[in-house]
């Protein structure tokens, strides 16, 4: 090497010996002596990931098992709500209604007390639902923005609490000693109808188990529960209120603008002069026509969502084969193996992310402490 | 006879081959150590990065893969990346070396004022000058006399009454020091190295 610095001339030599050497493994490696010196060889950059990929999987399984642990208090809540989704033929349990919200909860007796635990939040027991208030938008009787209400008499604090809609949503499971199926369905049917309601699907089977829906008129919604109630014993019961109050403002205001802006149309329209402007705006008051119906209907949905409520109820004698036995899981058929293992699989993301949820913030802790001392040492050793 | 070779091609030719690496080593070693000279200011500061960019590099020889890429130009993000870290964290780490059974030297003493000969002080000596009243008066002693001065390390021992040695080292410490400092400020101290 042609240079005068001596430094670079030793590591010369020192880069040719480590040459040599890997000149050595490499024909012991192509003369079959393995690779076993392989992994001393791997290129840097391939142990940083696989660093990195390790610490990521360690964090993920911490993030797991605190995820699993956090999770377990609740797994007998889980269970109930499980239980109430398939008892009432439901896709799963949904969420009661929000703290502070109208609906009422009345506490059961009987049943799932989680449910009610969770849930319940001591409010009144009767609906708000129809309460004397009549919105009626069609009419255009309020101020763009405030729904028209006519609840006359009423003292005003009253009022604004009659002004929330709720969408209420209850389900039942009820057992019936073997061989009372057919009176119980009876009786549910008889509920119904008593009530000013009426059973909207119906589905027996073995003339042991069947899965009803009832539609029943807000007012009576808690009298219909209190009477399923007593049809048999209940092995689960869930009420719940969605509050579509904002939604029906909305739409109740939005319906009046469309309106406004229907009549000011036909107005131009009339006082139109040429045939361009007369099509152009006819045009324009057709579109708004579409749109006041579209909102009338949605009105219309929400007020029957309002003003009849659904009940669930999940009839079957005590020993009553199950619909759905639950899956051997010593031997699963290759259909329940894949759904048992979606099932483990959604279960352990849920749990990592429950996991995550309270390693995060730690984690960001940590950086910003670690961030924060790295940087004193940096500035103290720039000082020194 | 001289390998015909080009850079790339020694670079790829070394996966199977290591001793090609030295070829590529011979014909950049010293470009390399004075890209790093003309940024850390510092001889043993620039030796130790010069030492463990190409250990990094022949270690991680695998991993290139002839995309357009110089082969040289590869070494030298090694070398960027290695510069990085070290205004970064004030140090030079011998991780590359360990990995592939290279020894960490000392500078021979007769290759500071050579590697400084590679220096080109003159751009900076004025940011130097704000940038020597930081320094411990030992250290700013000894880097007035030796770059502003340019006295000889045996005259700054003798100014000083200290042994070379220590010249050196105060000389080197206060380098090292300056250039982090002027790094952190953002100036740039030297023109740029082809690479």
């Amino acid at each position: 090497m042609n240079t005068d610095i001596r430094f670079l001339e030793q590591l010369e030599g020192d880069l040719t010996e480590a040459a040599a050497r890997e000149s050595a493994v490499l024909a012991g490696a192509g003369a079959g002596s393995g690779d076993g010196d392989r992994s001393r060889r791997l290129p840097r950059r391939e142990r940083h990931w696989g660093a990195i990929a390790a610490g990521l999987v360690a964090f993920l399984v911490l993030a797991a098992s605190i995820g699993f642990l956090t999770q377990r208090p609740g797994q007998e809540r889980a269970t109930s709500f499980s239980e109430v989704g398939d008892a009432a033929g439901g896709s799963g349990a949904e969420v009661p209604a929000a703290q502070g919200s109208p609906a009422p909860m009345p506490a059961t007796d009987r049943g799932t007390t989680t449910w009610q635990a969770s849930s319940g939040n001591g409010t009144r027991q009767e609906a708000p639902l129809a309460g004397g208030v009549n919105y009626d938008t069609a009419t255009g009787g309020g101020a763009a923005g405030q729904p028209a209400l006519n609840a006359p008499g009423l003292p005003a604090t009253q009022q604004q609490g009659d002004l929330s809609k709720i969408v209420r949503d209850g389900r039942i499971a009820i057992v019936v000693p073997d061989g009372d199926f057919d009176a119980s369905l009876n009786n549910v049917s008889r509920i119904a109808t008593s009530l000013g309601g009426f059973v909207l699907t119906s589905s027996t089977r073995d003339q042991s188990t069947g899965i009803f829906t009832l539609r029943i008129p807000a007012k009576k919604f808690d009298v219909a529960m209190e009477r399923l109630r007593g049809i048999g014993e209940v092995r689960a019961d869930a009420v719940t209120g969605q509050d579509v109050t904002a939604e029906f403002i909305d739409q109740t205001a939005r319906l009046q603008i469309l309106l406004d802006r229907r009549d000011l149309l036909q107005n131009l329209q009339n006082e139109a002069t040429t045939s361009s402007e007369i099509l152009r705006l006819a045009g324009l008051i057709e579109q708004t026509q579409l749109e006041i119906e579209k909102t009338q209907g949605q009105l219309r949905y929400l007020k029957n969502q309002v003003a009849e409520a659904t009940i669930k109820v999940d009839l079957r004698e005590r020993h009553a084969p199950d619909d759905t036995p639950e899956p051997d899981t010593d031997n699963p058929s290759l259909a329940d193996a894949i759904r048992l293992g979606w099932e483990g699989f959604l279960r352990v993301i849920g749990a990592v992310i429950v996991g995550l949820g309270y390693l995060v913030p730690i984690a960001l802790i940590a950086l910003a402490i670690w961030g924060i001392v790295t940087l004193v040492r940096r500035r103290r050793r720039g000082a020194s | 006879m001289p390998d015909q070779r080009t850079d790339t091609e020694l670079l790829l030719a070394s996966r199977d081959e290591p001793e090609a690496f030295t070829e590529l080593y011979r014909r950049h070693a010293e470009d390399l150590l004075r890209y790093f000279a003309r940024r850390t200011l510092d001889p043993e500061t620039a030796a130790e990065l010069t030492a463990e960019t190409f250990a990094e590099a022949f270690a991680s020889r695998q991993t290139y893969t002839d995309k357009g890429v110089n082969g040289v130009a590869w070494i030298y993000g090694i070398a960027r990346h290695r510069l990085g870290r070290f205004f970064r964290h004030g140090r030079v780490d011998a991780s590359a070396r360990r990995r592939i059974g290279m020894p960490e030297r000392e500078l021979p003493p007769e290759d500071y004022e050579r590697i400084e000969d590679l220096i080109d002080f003159a751009p900076i000596r004025e940011a130097l000058s704000e940038a020597l009243e930081t320094l411990s008066p030992d250290q700013r002693d000894a880097m007035k006399l030796r770059v502003i001065d340019e006295l000889a390390y045996q005259e700054v021992a003798d100014r000083l009454g200290c042994s070379e040695a220590n010249a050196r080292q105060r000389v080197s410490r206060g380098l090292r020091k300056v250039a982090l400092m002027l790094q952190e400020r953002g100036m740039q101290l030297t023109t740029e190295v082809e690479a």
